[in-house]
């Protein structure tokens, strides 16, 4: 009994970490810009199919993999705001689906022409692969308990993620004009900060984000062309559940959903449609989200 | 008029929309002076510090806005805040969610900076009391000496000043216009916008009266406050 409970909370909490990641850049991104992107699925699919190409190439590797896709989607990320978002911020949010829309629809098919429609695999480093003895260090559990050890790294990766964004909010003065930002960024520029060029770098911090989903959690999902849409959905559910353009109300759905799933996963009727039930009982008894603050969108 | 202006508009038209709010106005501020800005409810007094201030909206669709020799018709609202225009929301827009002194702080991101925070907080005691405090949870007149203290953190050519003094209890104007008195003692150009005529006039040097977005009258802040005429016509008081 315990031991079962314990391992639905570890797979709801890595199903959550997956929806963290993604989530989380999605609320920056509308926080900060106002801007839906829905082309932040896409990303996540981009960098999953880097870190197979860049984990199992000669020159390359799983090091080197972790290094380099958070980088290249974070100059992704600048590019694709630089050369088209910001052409959309003063045009209506449909505009703005529509156009980041077909981007994940463009990249979907690029990435279906070059690399097939089928699964890549994508393997575990050696140092990341296996299992973890659980039973070993955790007392509690009884008897033999046994956890895939990427998972448990996708989990740990995703927490310290989270904990580093919250601190250069919180902690820098970076933070404190996107936060800042978030809430009023119009009185930001009439005091004389240029607050769209840091949206700029907080967008395609929202990309690498994605990013590190990718290479982390590629492994874990699959590595298809419509891996991004099958999560920008409950990503977006996730968004809304925490509340528009709120961080800590998106950490906590991610967790929400992770865990509803992971729970209902032996009732297999309820584990597909418990993030919407999830989804419509928040919503009703509190519009704005979990977390979501008066003002936002509205 | 003379191009030597320290601040001038000059044939200003600014929409919202497609609806025309200011409509041609022309005037000049001397370096030090204080100028009331009158008129009724929707005359496109706020329109015209918004679209001084550069704000994205209204649009000026004619006409040009210069200070100390710069040019900032065509500045974005960040430029011309670098310029030295510093607007006081109506609204007093204290940003949520921050702190006190964080919204000091926000306010010397960028140069120029003006006050540092051991001059505002000497000079605005109560705001040191409650710099740990979220700005918004201030009373309405401690939100409005943070308002000013936040313009005052920045190096200011030009002040404009959005009704100091609305919403605010008889007792706490006297306090906000006390922190008013001060700035034309520091010699800050401003503009007041204020409901309150009498209480703008007093400590203005010129004023102009607005009407439907063109000006009705131009002149000294003295004649306003002493012709019944005037206000009776433009002000209503």
């Amino acid at each position: 009994m315990v031991n079962s409970i314990f391992l639905q909370l570890l797979t709801g909490l890595q199903l959550g970490a997956i929806y963290v990641l993604i989530s989380l850049g999605l609320a920056l991104i509308f926080g900060t810009l106002g801007v839906v992107n829905f082309a932040h699925g896409a990303m996540f699919m981009v960098a999953a199919y880097l870190g197979v190409v860049i984990s199992q190439a000669e020159w390359g590797g799983w090091g080197m993999a972790i290094v380099l896709v958070p980088i290249i989607l974070f100059g992704l990320g600048l590019l694709m705001e630089r050369g088209l978002i910001r052409f959309f911020y003063t045009r209506p949010h449909t505009d703005q689906i529509l156009v980041t829309f077909g981007l994940a629809i463009v990249l979907q098919e690029g990435f279906k022409w070059y690399f097939g429609a089928n699964n890549l695999p994508f393997a575990t480093p050696d140092w990341g692969s296996g299992i973890m003895r659980l039973h070993e260090y955790l007392p509690f559990l009884e008897g033999f308990v046994a956890y895939p050890k990427w998972r448990l790294i996708l989990t740990a990766v995703s927490l310290i993620t989270v904990a580093l964004l919250f601190a250069l909010l919180q902690f820098t003065t970076f933070g404190l004009v996107v936060r800042a930002g978030m809430r009023d960024s119009e009185m930001l520029r009439l005091l004389g900060v240029n607050i769209s060029q840091r949206f700029a770098i907080v967008f395609a911090l929202g990309v690498a984000i994605a990013g590190i989903a990718g290479v982390f959690g590629g492994p874990v999902t699959q590595v298809d062309p419509g891996i991004g849409m099958v999560f920008l959905v409950p990503s977006f559910l996730v968004v809304v559940i925490g509340g528009m353009g709120s961080l800590p109300g998106a950490v906590l759905a991610s967790f929400i959903i992770g865990l509803a799933i992971s729970f209902t996963a032996t009732i297999p009727a309820l584990a597909n449609i418990i993030v919407y039930l999830i989804a419509i009982l928040i919503l009703l008894f509190r519009p704005r989200g979990l977390l979501g603050q008066k003002g936002v969108m509205e | 008029m003379s191009d030597q202006a320290y601040f001038s508009c000059r044939d200003l038209h600014a929409y919202y929309g497609e609806s025309y709010i200011v409509q041609g106005i022309s005037f000049e501020v001397a370096e030090g002076e204080i100028l009331a800005l009158l008129g009724r409810n929707g005359a496109g007094k706020t329109t015209t510090l918004s679209a001084i201030a550069r704000m994205q909206d209204p649009q000026v669709k004619q006409g040009s806005i210069t200070l100390a020799g710069q040019d900032l018709t065509a500045m974005k609202p960040y430029e011309a805040a670098r310029a030295g225009v510093q607007l006081v929301p109506e609204d007093r827009r204290i940003i949520p969610g921050i702190t006190v002194e964080e919204n000091l702080i926000i306010a010397q991101i960028s140069e120029p900076k003006g006050w540092d925070l051991e001059r505002i907080y000497n000079h605005f005691p109560r705001l040191r009391e409650r710099r740990k405090q979220e700005g918004v949870t201030l009373s309405g007149g401690e939100q409005q000496m943070l308002a000013v203290a936040r313009a005052l953190a920045r190096d200011i050519k030009i002040l404009l000043l959005d009704e100091p003094y609305e919403g605010l209890a008889p007792v706490i104007v006297k306090e906000i216009e006390g922190i008013v008195r001060e700035i034309k003692e520091l010699g800050i150009t401003t503009i007041i916008v204020e409901q309150n005529a009498v209480a703008a006039l007093k400590l203005a040097d010129k004023a102009i009266i607005m009407e439907s977005g063109e000006i009705v009258y131009s002149g000294s802040a003295k004649e306003v406050l002493e012709s019944k005429a005037l206000r009776e016509e433009y002000l209503a008081i």
